[in-house]
């Protein structure tokens, strides 16, 4: 059989849904709409261009794209050459970038205007990139020792056809770098096969189909954002691609308008909506919405029930977990026993398999907590040029996930906190989850992260750093509060009022960021 | 009203251009241009129900009312009039 009848590619999902339905609304972003026969044409362009430019299987391509019509060509077009997508976030500073670009030393890097400016900056001569390949150039590159070829010129004609390859499904497709809370990001690697079989998995839990739209606000760059593009190819559906989540009432009010089945958001995400939206208000009018899911860290118990409650009733709630090294999804709770296991992280995926084990290795019963440790087709085969994070994370076992967690008699995880940030404060273990679950169940704040810091006598003191709900709260209002659901040792000593949490561009709280605020 | 742009103006060069205006327009798009990100369009909206004592409303957070200095001149016009 040949890879190309085996569906086992990733861009295999995209011929695949190309060739049933070429005419389906592929992508919408603003006023732009992409067909599948469109945006496979412009994938195989750009695929042809870059095996003409003398990308072999194996190099990487850079994508610094945000989530827009080029993000989709150049993923899909890149792979379909062989070449390694390894998409950035775009607003990089130049620091961050060279460090990234001498680590993975690209053959090709494709920007968009966003990020030009960055790029123009760095000497690239010492990059050894061979093109770069620029979404409408705006600037002056006649000094530069790259000429920078212009990327709507390689789509708007040439062959549409892709390269003939024979690829293997192990094959290399995808470097994704995550947001570490400490030291460099840490580059995963994902095989074909891995993206396939996660995807595979989460369009038959998720019962995607042709039919399905989902708004996207997450970036591509991201494994989250990354997935959902990649189901929603697999299926046939739609994409609506929307930058602009900073206006929530934009967002939602696109949902009503081009009746969005699917949203997808973290922890964050959900806040902010609830928070900071019309949602409420529009309501009645989201009668397509079919679901909505959540991955991407732990989202407190009081947001979920709140959600569940403002949410249009026929919408299911979808709670996930995963890791950029499961190439995204490893378990979901059944929506329909979202209540009876609301702190629950859920059960595995289809072909995923999760175990808690001891510090030896050993399997624990239910109810005992150990680490979680997953294994299937989906996980990482390890880091980018990084054997040492690599064995500390895959073992025979499979992907340690650093969650500490429990199984319950119904097969159902629980996440009670990471191997890493358990605190001890004066003689007691501390999970800070639990504290920022208890203040956000005050209804006094809309997030918030609790923090240890050192201190000569308890060894570590609590602090928290908290967006309030409405200015007036004070902080005596949120321990009077807290103070029914929490002893008095895991009371914050101090709370710290911010207008918004500091993030990484995924999305999650940076606690390096808030530690900084209480020097 | 240009005194209430120089106020907006010189907030977003300082918080977050680092107080280097580069020829910053008043037409240019915040989220756009990559100047400010999601968290500081609330930083944003913050420093202007602090300063011009208004209180943005949740429909009210879109692009037309906040993405540019001159949207935000517009909004507030429109929001201090009705005041």
């Amino acid at each position: 059989m040949s890879a190309q009848t085996s569906n086992n590619l990733i861009h295999h999902l995209l011929e695949e849904s190309e060739r049933l339905r070429p005419d389906n609304c592929a992508m919408v972003h603003g006023d732009t709409r992409v067909s599948y026969s469109e945006l496979n044409r412009d994938a195989n362009r750009i695929a042809r261009f870059l095996h003409d430019r003398g990308v072999t299987p194996g190099d990487r391509v850079v994508l610094l794209l945000e989530n827009c019509r080029e993000y989709l060509a150049s993923y899909y077009g890149c792979l379909k050459a062989g070449g390694v997508a390894v998409p950035l976030n775009p607003e990089l500073k130049p620091d961050g970038l060279a460090w990234l670009l001498s680590s993975v030393e690209p053959r090709v890097v494709i920007s968009s205007p966003k990020c030009e400016r960055t790029l123009h900056a760095l000497s690239l001569s010492r990059f050894s990139i061979g093109t770069l390949l620029l979404v409408r150039p705006g600037l002056n590159w006649r000094e530069s020792p790259v000429s920078p070829l212009s990327f709507d010129e390689i789509t708007f004609s040439g062959v549409n056809l892709p390269p003939p390859l024979a690829l293997d499904e192990m094959s290399l497709a995808s470097i994704i770098f995550t947001s570490g809370s400490t030291g460099r990001p840490k580059g995963v690697m994902l095989s074909h096969r891995n993206i396939v079989a996660n995807t595979r998995s989460i369009v038959s839990y998720l019962e995607l189909t042709s039919t399905d739209i989902q708004m996207v606000v997450l970036p591509f760059f991201y494994v989250m954002g990354k997935s959902l593009l990649n189901t929603h190819i697999a299926a046939g559906g739609t994409v609506i691609i929307n930058n602009s989540f900073a206006y929530p009432a934009t967002v939602v009010k696109q949902m009503v308008d081009e009746k969005v089945t699917g949203f997808s958001g973290v922890p964050s995400t959900y806040a902010y909506l609830l928070h900071r939206s019309p949602l409420r208000s529009v309501r009645d009018k989201l009668v397509s919405l079919r679901y909505c899911s959540q991955a991407g860290g732990h989202m407190s118990r009081h947001t979920k029930e709140e959600l569940l409650k403002v949410l249009p009733e026929h919408t299911k709630l979808y709670v996930m977990y995963g890791a950029t090294e499961a190439a995204a999804r490893l378990t979901y709770v059944e929506p329909d026993r979202i209540h009876e296991k609301i702190e629950s992280i859920g059960i595995p995926i289809p072909d995923v398999t999760m175990k808690v084990l001891d510090e030896n290795g050993i399997e624990l019963p239910s109810g005992q907590t150990g680490e979680l440790v997953a294994s299937g087709p989906n996980i990482m085969p390890g880091y980018w040029n990084d054997p040492d994070s690599t064995s500390k994370a895959l073992s025979r076992n499979g992907y340690h996930t650093g969650d500490l967690g429990y199984q319950d008699k119904d097969g159902y995880f629980f996440v009670v906190g990471r191997k890493d940030s358990q605190l001890k404060v004066a003689g007691h273990r501390v999970n800070p989850q639990e504290i920022e679950d208890a203040l956000i169940a005050t209804e006094l704040v809309i997030e918030c992260a609790v923090l240890g810091l050192d201190d000569p006598l308890a060894g570590q003191r609590l602090v928290a750093v908290a967006v309030p709900t409405v200015e007036a709260v004070t902080e005596r209002d949120i321990l009077q509060r807290s103070s029914h659901s929490l002893p008095r040792h895991k009371l914050p000593t101090e709370i710290l009022f911010i207008k918004t949490l500091p993030k990484n561009s995924s999305g999650k709280i940076d606690r390096g960021a808030c530690r900084e605020l209480f020097r | 009203m240009n005194e209430m742009r120089e106020q907006i103006r010189s907030y977003i060069v300082d918080n977050f251009l680092f107080g280097d205006d580069n020829g910053l327009d008043d037409s240019a798009s915040f989220l756009e241009s990559g100047m400010i990100d999601s968290t500081g369009i609330l930083e944003v909206i913050g420093f202007l129900e602090e300063n011009f004592s208004i209180k943005v409303k949740d429909d009210e957070l879109i692009p037309e009312n906040l993405d540019s200095i001159g949207n935000i001149l517009g909004f507030l016009d429109r929001k201090l009039a009705t005041a």
